[in-house]
């Protein structure tokens, strides 16, 4: 019999993946998503896969190369835009010009996918929408991201797409966070809708982009069709926000802001530990119970403010469970609670082992377990331009068609000549005549 | 209306929906997965037309039917296990049994994904896993879930949550406000954005099995799917050899960006580049009286973005948004969201009649397609529901058959206990 942790192992190493096949090779995607980090991702997660993703930037560079925290800059781009560039080709396009669109719409007739961030309205008004290139196009998939979404009453308002904008839309900030003080005095800072510390919303919205695609894909094997796919940044974190509407529907009640508690199950916490914060999680009875022994309290089993879910969850119990789990964990580390729950529950199967922890790491805390470097989720990679940098790796292990990381990024039009000489057979003089004209 | 509004809004009329092809159709997948990570995963899959069979243990099911949000069950069922499987087939078979083991692996082989989250190795423990299934379907995607993957240090023995990829991967210790603890996000996310990432590596997967009608094990652990969205926090550790540190509601890449406090709630200003910027700068400006005093600095700081939204309301900040050129958005929670119209006319808040439940509304789709759309065409059911339809009529079990694997306890139905059970007659 075959050992299936090594097995599964020698078949999903991160590190054997390059002489495998990709699973969308040939796949030609258009990137038209200048300032929209979002895009990007969606961009990404396919050229992981094996597609080949033209970046199509305004001359001068992407908006986005410009997002510099710390004003860390490396040849004038900045460490988000890196942080995403991966596995692409870059090309210079304006889009204001005649001539450019004439070169946008080629390129769009031979690609399989457009992704894009711009207004869907304007580019049909510039004849370069899915209405228009799909005439001559009808396998392209046409992916459009946004705020609010491409119809329904709001699809008109005038913003620019960002991760704040979806993420305060999605719901989510309004359940995250410490709820406002009670009695007197004006709340802290703290004491609001709390955004995600990273760019969520753009990522999830860049995840729901490619899978749309990706599900457009699949229909356009079996019918030859392609079509028009819509995604809102808002409604992606939305679909995330666990029970929001059967809430509301059922109950009528609205999810509130409850700090680190959690209303429908608890424990489900973080608590404080000698070296920092550890999650701590034991819900359902049996792991209730185990908990308890874990700790030392298991008559607290019996005790009727923690006897059944129901009861656990009310909020002054939450309160009380909390302080008693913390007399207990304040001088432990995570790590030896983190022993602590795996030497008795290795005994246990079933509901009785769901005693669940793991230590809230810094960044840098992550980057020191050596589980992860292991796992190939962290790679660090020269890129002759932009130097050796850090990134996170495909996460997904895959046996037969792994994703992988192959570039970095390039600086703006450094792929110009490879695509328009190569793929549209301009010659090198009209390259450079429509670089002097600015169209590139 | 535009042009391309009105072509917007035909081919994405809801009305329309119904009588256009699902993406999925034809596409089978087997989910024996518990809780969220797996389920939501096939949910997502189901939603766009895949007929997934969720295989339950037998009288209990799924322990997320007993997660009800301050205890309340509405017709004997969760609202927060309801949102989690829509358009399932419920089937419940005691698969540590033989001939458990045997009727799954009956469904597998007339399957194109299996969808699991149990720790990592036990299905191949119980004779169930991927090496074993693909004996018998070598087309078969099996994606297998997990908090720390399939194999690696972590990979043993650790059990894994939502708030365990939430905790290990750095996503806490960058959410919240300087000075304060880290922040665990009040909803699931560690397990939505896993699940997601999972249902996209699957269609990635079945792009590869048309050309080369081959499967494959797909391993996707949670806390790597939370790593690999922390934008540029390992990039920035890798550069300066330092923590990104917490920065509450404040975008600092793009200040002053973040969520603000107004006179009616709260709103969230965005200002990407240099034309909203101005944007914002006029309104700001215009909004003080007079210059702004020496030495205040710049007219951007968040402090004085603070000041001008502190005295308006989310209406007034909207509109001088859209007066001014930057870009505004109200903070919403679930009752704005439950009553909007905007997102009923989306499906993004979704009006579904269960044949079982009645009306009960819900998330929709998020992506719209305009020639394939996902739809949502029934909510969760108790555990065994649809025995007799998947073992009769895709296993072609007799009625026999099944009442002798039922009195051997191989598979089984709900217990009469809320949260398993069908609505109880008043």
């Amino acid at each position: 019999m075959i050992d299936f942790t090594g097995w599964a192992r020698s078949a999903t190493d991160p590190g054997q993946a390059n002489g495998k096949p990709e699973a969308l090779p040939g796949l030609r995607v258009l990137e038209v998503c200048p300032g929209h980090f979002g895009g990007m991702v969606a961009a990404s997660i396919l050229s992981e896969f094996g597609a080949d993703v033209i970046k199509v930037e305004p001359p001068g560079g992407d908006p986005s190369r410009k997002y510099a925290p710390e004003g860390i800059a490396i040849g004038g781009t900045g460490l988000p835009f890196l942080s995403e560039a991966r596995n692409r080709r870059f090309v210079t396009l304006s889009l204001v010009s005649g001539e450019g669109r004439g070169l946008f719409r080629r390129m769009a007739l031979g690609a399989d996918m457009i992704l894009t961030s711009e207004d869907a309205a304007r580019l049909e008004e510039m004849g370069l929408g899915y209405e228009s290139l799909s005439v001559e196009n009808p396998g392209l998939i046409f992916l459009a991201l946004s705020t609010y979404g491409s119809f329904g009453p709001n699809a008109r308002r005038r913003v620019k797409d960002a991760d704040i904008l979806c993420q305060a839309l999605s719901g989510a900030p309004y359940i995250v966070g410490e709820p406002e003080r009670d009695g007197s005095g004006p709340p802290g800072p703290h004491q609001a809708p709390t955004r995600l510390g990273n760019w969520h919303a753009w990522f999830v919205e860049g995840l729901w982009g490619a899978f749309g695609v990706l599900a457009a894909l699949h229909f356009r094997a079996e019918t030859g069709k392609g079509q028009f796919v819509d995604v809102s940044g808002a409604e992606g974190l939305m679909k995330f926000v666990d029970y929001n509407i059967t809430w509301m529907h059922t109950a009528g009640k609205e999810r509130q802001r409850t700090g680190n508690f959690d209303p429908a199950v608890f424990p489900y916490t973080y608590i404080r530990c000698k070296d920092g914060h550890t999650f701590i999680a034991a819900y359902n009875d049996e792991a209730f119970e185990s908990l308890m022994t874990i700790v030392g309290r298991p008559g607290l089993t019996r005790d009727p403010r923690f006897s059944t879910p129901a009861a656990r969850v009310r909020m002054e119990n939450e309160k009380a469970l909390l302080s008693i789990l913390e007399e207990w964990s304040g001088n432990l580390t995570a790590d030896e609670i983190l022993r602590a729950v795996e030497d008795y529950t290795t005994k246990k199967s079933g509901p009785g082992a769901a005693v669940v922890t793991g230590r809230v790491n810094r960044p840098l805390e992550t980057l020191a377990e050596t589980n992860w470097w292991e796992r190939g989720c962290f790679a660090r990679v020269a890129d002759p331009v932009y130097g050796d940098l850090l990134l996170a790796a495909p996460p997904w292990k895959m046996s037969g068609t792994p994703a992988r990381l192959k570039s970095v990024c390039r600086p703006p039009g450094a792929d110009n000549k490879d695509v328009y000489c190569g793929l549209l057979g301009l010659s090198a003089a009209e390259l450079d005549a429509l670089s002097e004209r600015g169209v590139i | 209306m535009s042009g391309f509004q009105a072509f917007a809004e035909n081919a994405f009329s809801l009305p329309g929906i119904s009588a256009k092809p699902e993406v999925l159709k034809g596409i089978r997948v087997i989910e024996l997965a518990t809780r969220i990570f797996g389920p939501v995963t096939s949910d997502y899959l189901g939603e766009f037309g895949a007929e997934v069979i969720k295989v339950e243990l037998p009288l209990r099911g799924d322990l997320m039917r007993y997660v009800a949000p301050e205890g309340f069950f509405w017709k004997e069922v969760s609202p927060a296990f309801l949102s989690l499987n829509r358009n399932k087939l419920h089937v419940a078979i005691d698969v540590r049994l033989p001939e458990g083991k045997d009727l799954f692996t009956r469904l597998a082989e007339k399957a194109d994904v299996v969808v699991e989250n149990l720790r990592a190795g036990t299905m191949d423990e119980w004779g169930i896993g991927y090496l074993q299934l693909r004996e018998r379907n070598p087309g078969l995607i099996y994606a297998a879930n997990s908090g720390f993957g399939q194999w690696g240090p972590y990979s043993q023995g650790r059990a894994s949550y939502d708030a365990t990829a939430q905790a290990v991967s750095g996503f806490s210790a960058i959410t919240g406000f300087p000075g304060r603890p880290p922040v665990k996000a009040g909803f699931w996310v560690g397990d939505y954005t896993g699940a997601l990432f999972s249902a996209v590596a699957i269609l990635s997967a079945l792009a590869a099995r048309r050309r080369t009608g081959e499967g494959q094990l797909i391993d996707i652990s949670q806390a790597e799917a939370m790593i690999r969205t922390l934008d540029w926090t390992w990039i920035h550790a890798g550069k300066t050899g330092k923590d990104r540190e917490r920065a509450g509601n404040l975008d600092v890449v793009l200040p002053p960006s973040g969520i603000y406090r107004c006179a009616d709630g709260f709103v969230a200003l965005s200002a990407r580049d240099g034309e909203e910027r101005a944007g914002l700068r006029k309104a700001v400006g215009a909004a003080s009286s007079g210059p702004a005093p020496a030495g205040e600095g710049d007219p951007l700081s968040p402090e004085r973005v603070a000041g001008f939204a502190a005295s308006r309301t989310r209406a007034q900040i909207l509109r001088a948004s859209e007066e001014a050129g930057f870009s505004a958005a109200p903070v919403v929670g679930g009752r704005e969201q439950y009553h909007d119209p905007h997102l009923r006319a989306r499906g993004t808040v979704w009006e579904l009649d269960d044949p079982l439940y009645g009306r009960i509304d819900e998330y929709g789709p998020v992506p719209k397609l305009s020639e394939s759309p996902g739809r949502m065409k029934w909510t969760a059911k108790p555990v065994g529901y649809h025995n007799e339809q998947v073992f009769g009529g895709l296993l072609d079990l007799s009625a026999e058959e099944m009442e002798n694997l039922a009195r051997k306890k191989v598979i089984g139905k709900w217990a009469e206990v809320p949260g398993a059970r069908p609505p109880q007659d008043d």
